[in-house]
C-alpha cells in the first residue's frame, strides 16, 4: 500500500512562491491499496490535481468506482470537491463517507456548499452517481481489500480519524484534532480559550479520555501516522480552542501506540517551507526514536 | 485611483510552482481611493494576503474602515473572507455591497459561508468587526468612499455578475471579472458601460478554443476581451481570472494573442497589462 499526498495545508490554500516545497493546496491523500481500490481521503483543493490524474485511468472512462473519506466538512476539507473531473463524467461513482450527525444529512450539507449563490452545481446533481455513507464513530467496514475503522477526535463540530488497512498494512490519518488535555470541542462555539488553572469539567475531562484513548486503540500496531501538527507549542498554548495541535503532541500518541512512523500535516497557511523545514528538524531531535516527514505536496510513501 | 492586485485566478486557488509569477489566488482586487480611501473588489483567497498587508495600519488597531463590493458570491469570490484578519479586530468597519436587492440576503450568504458545518466561527456574530449589508442599485449611481458606482449585471452561466464602473475626478475604471456573454453577439449595453474607461479590468479566462469546449462556464476568452475593449474604447486592458489550470508560460502566451487581437481589431493605441499579484496601477 502507498498514501500520496495532494493537499498538506490546514485553513485556506497559500499559492506563492514561500510554499512551493512542501505546497499550498488544502487538505486530500490519497491511498492507493495494491488491490487498486481508488481512496481518498479529505477533498480540499488538492482534489482537483488528483482528478485530473485519475481521469487518465478508470474514471476518464466513466469506470471509476471512488471511495472519499471525509473527516469533517470544514471548507478546507471539501473546497476542491467542485473541481474534481470524475465527478462530471457519467458511469463514474462516487461513495462519500463522514460522520453522521442529528442536524443535517451529509448529502444536504455538501449540497448547500455547491449549489447557488456559492458554485453552479450542486454536488447531488453531478453526472457521476454520488452515494453517501454516514458513519457512527467506533465503527468499520470494508472497501475494496482495506479495512477502514474511524474515532472521533477533538475539533469543533466533531471531526473523524481514520485508519485504512490492506492485509498487515496501515495508514491513520488524524486530521483535524487538538490534543485531548485542556477543552473539549463538540457544538457550542467558544470564543476564547480556558484561562490558565482551568480545568474541563468531570464529564468532559472523561469523555476527552476516552477520545483519546480510543484514538491511541485506533492507531495501535499500525505503520504510518498522518497527524494535524498545524501549532507549534507556543500558538497551542494561545488557542488550544481552535482544534489543532502541535508535533509533540502527535509524538505523544504515536509512542502510546506503538507507532514508527509519524508524517507531520495540515500546515499552517502562514509557515513557509524553511518554518516547516525548522519544525520538522526540531521535533526529529526531539523524537529521534521516531521515523518523522513532514507532509508535501505529490509526494509518495510506501507503507 | 490606484489598484493593487491581490488574487487574478479564476474558479479556485492554483497554487504550485507553475503559478508563481501571475499568482494562484482567486479574485481580489485593492482600489484606492484619492482619499487614501479603501474599497475591495471581491473577496477571493488573495483577500486574505490583503487582510495582513493591513494589519501595520489602522486596521491592526481596530480604527480601519473599508466597502467590499462583491461581483457575486461564487466562492472563488467570498472565500478569503474568513481569513480576513482584520475582521477579528473590534472596531474595524465594513460595509459590504452586493448585487442582491434585499440586504439580509447578502448577510444570509456569508452567514450561509460561516455556518458551522464548514467554519469554526459559526456566524458572523463572532467575529469582531462592525458589518453593514446594502444593496447595489443597478438602475442609479451608487456614492461609496467618494466614488461613483455604477453597475451592469452581465451573464455568467448559470447566473449572472456585476460589473462595475467607478469613476472619480473624470478618471474611470471599469471592473468586470466573469462575463459569460452569448456566442451571438455583446449587447450594446454592455458596450456603452465600458465606454471610454480609462482602465478596463476584464474576465480573460480562456483561449478561444479551450472556450469553445467550455462556453456554458459563462467566461470571457482573450477575443471577447478584445472585442470590447476597441469597440468600447478604453485606453487600457487589464487581464484577470485567469483559468486554474493555465500556466505563467500559457498566461504569457494568451497576453501575446490578446494584444494581437487588439492590434486586429484597430486596438492598436489600447494598453494591454496581464495582471499578476502585487501589480499595482494607477488609474
Amino acid at each position: 500500500m502507498r498514501i500520496k499526498f495532494w493537499g498538506v495545508r490546514g485553513s485556506i490554500p497559500v499559492p506563492g512562491k514561500t510554499t512551493i516545497r512542501y505546497g499550498g493546496n488544502t487538505s486530500c491523500m490519497q491511498v492507493l491499496p495494491q488491490d487498486g481500490t481508488i481512496l481518498i481521503v479529505d477533498a480540499g483543493t488538492g482534489i482537483r490535481k488528483l482528478g485530473k490524474e485519475l481521469m487518465q485511468g478508470r474514471c476518464g472512462r466513466g469506470e471509476g468506482d471512488i471511495h472519499l473519506l471525509i473527516s469533517h466538512t470544514h471548507w478546507d476539507h471539501i473546497q476542491g470537491l467542485p473541481f474534481f473531473a470524475p465527478s462530471y463524467r457519467e458511469g463514474n461513482k462516487i461513495t462519500v463517507y463522514a460522520r453522521g450527525r442529528d442536524d443535517a444529512h451529509l448529502n444536504v450539507v455538501l449540497k448547500s456548499a455547491t449549489q447557488d449563490p456559492y458554485f453552479p452545481i450542486p454536488f447531488d446533481d453531478v453526472q457521476a452517481e454520488a452515494a453517501y455513507r454516514e458513519l457512527t464513530e467506533g465503527e468499520s467496514f470494508d472497501i475494496g481489500a482495506c479495512r477502514v475503522q474511524c474515532t472521533r477526535l477533538n475539533h469543533p463540530w466533531i471531526a473523524l480519524g481514520y485508519r485504512i488497512q490492506e492485509g498487515d498494512k496501515a495508514v491513520m490519518y488524524v486530521s483535524d484534532t487538538a490534543p485531548f488535555s485542556d477543552v473539549l470541542l463538540e457544538h457550542d462555539f467558544i470564543s476564547s480559550p480556558p484561562q490558565p488553572g482551568d480545568l474541563p469539567l468531570p464529564d468532559q475531562a472523561q469523555k476527552l479520555v476516552q477520545m483519546e484513548e480510543d484514538l491511541v486503540a485506533l492507531c495501535r500496531g499500525g505503520d504510518v501516522l498522518v497527524y494535524d501538527t498545524m501549532f507549534t507549542e507556543d500558538e497551542y498554548r494561545q488557542r488550544p480552542h481552535w482544534g489543532h495541535s502541535a508535533p509533540a503532541h502527535a509524538v505523544d500518541i504515536a509512542r502510546r501506540a506503538g507507532v514508527g512512523r509519524l508524517v507531520l500535516f495540515h500546515h499552517a497557511p502562514n509557515r513557509n517551507d524553511e518554518e516547516v523545514d525548522e519544525i520538522l528538524a526540531d521535533i526529529r531531535k526531539r523524537a529521534p526514536d521516531l521515523e518523522i516527514t513532514a507532509a508535501a505536496e505529490m509526494a509518495e510513501l510506501e507503507i | 485611483m490606484k489598484i493593487t492586485f491581490w488574487g487574478v485566478r479564476g474558479s479556485i486557488p492554483a497554487p504550485g510552482p507553475e503559478t508563481v509569477r501571475y499568482g494562484g489566488n482567486t479574485l481580489c482586487i485593492e482600489l484606492r481611493t484619492a482619499n487614501e480611501e479603501l474599497v475591495i473588489i471581491d473577496a477571493g483567497t488573495g483577500l486574505a494576503q490583503l487582510g495582513n498587508a493591513l494589519l501595520p495600519s489602522g486596521f491592526g488597531k481596530g480604527q480601519g474602515k473599508a466597502a467590499m463590493m462583491l461581483s457575486h458570491a461564487h466562492m472563488d469570490h467570498i472565500q478569503g473572507f474568513p481569513f480576513f484578519a482584520p475582521i477579528y479586530i473590534p472596531g474595524n468597519q465594513f460595509t459590504i455591497y452586493g448585487r442582491e436587492k434585499a440586504p439580509g440576503r447578502l448577510e444570509a450568504i456569508f452567514e450561509g459561508q460561516m455556518n458551522p458545518h464548514f467554519s469554526p466561527v459559526h456566524s458572523l456574530k463572532n467575529l469582531g468587526a462592525d458589518f453593514e449589508f446594502e444593496s447595489l442599485h443597478q438602475q442609479t449611481s451608487n456614492e461609496a468612499c467618494g466614488l461613483t458606482v455604477r453597475c451592469l449585471t452581465v451573464p455568467h452561466g448559470s447566473t449572472t455578475a456585476l460589473a462595475f464602473r467607478f469613476t472619480e475626478a473624470g478618471r474611470t475604471l471599469c471592473v468586470a471579472t466573469d462575463a459569460g456573454y452569448p456566442e451571438a453577439a455583446i449587447a450594446d449595453e454592455v458596450i456603452e458601460f465600458f465606454r471610454g474607461a480609462d482602465v478596463l479590468v476584464h474576465d480573460c479566462t480562456y483561449t478561444p478554443e479551450d472556450q469553445a469546449e467550455r462556453r456554458n462556464r459563462g467566461f470571457s476568452s482573450i477575443a471577447e476581451a478584445a472585442q470590447v475593449a476597441t469597440r468600447a474604447g478604453v485606453g487600457h486592458l487589464v487581464m484577470i481570472h485567469y483559468d486554474q489550470d493555465y500556466s505563467d508560460d500559457q498566461v504569457d502566451s494568451l497576453r501575446d494573442r490578446c494584444r494581437e487581437m487588439l492590434d486586429q481589431a484597430g486596438g492598436k493605441d489600447i494598453l494591454l497589462t496581464a495582471s499578476q499579484e502585487g501589480m499595482t496601477l494607477e488609474v
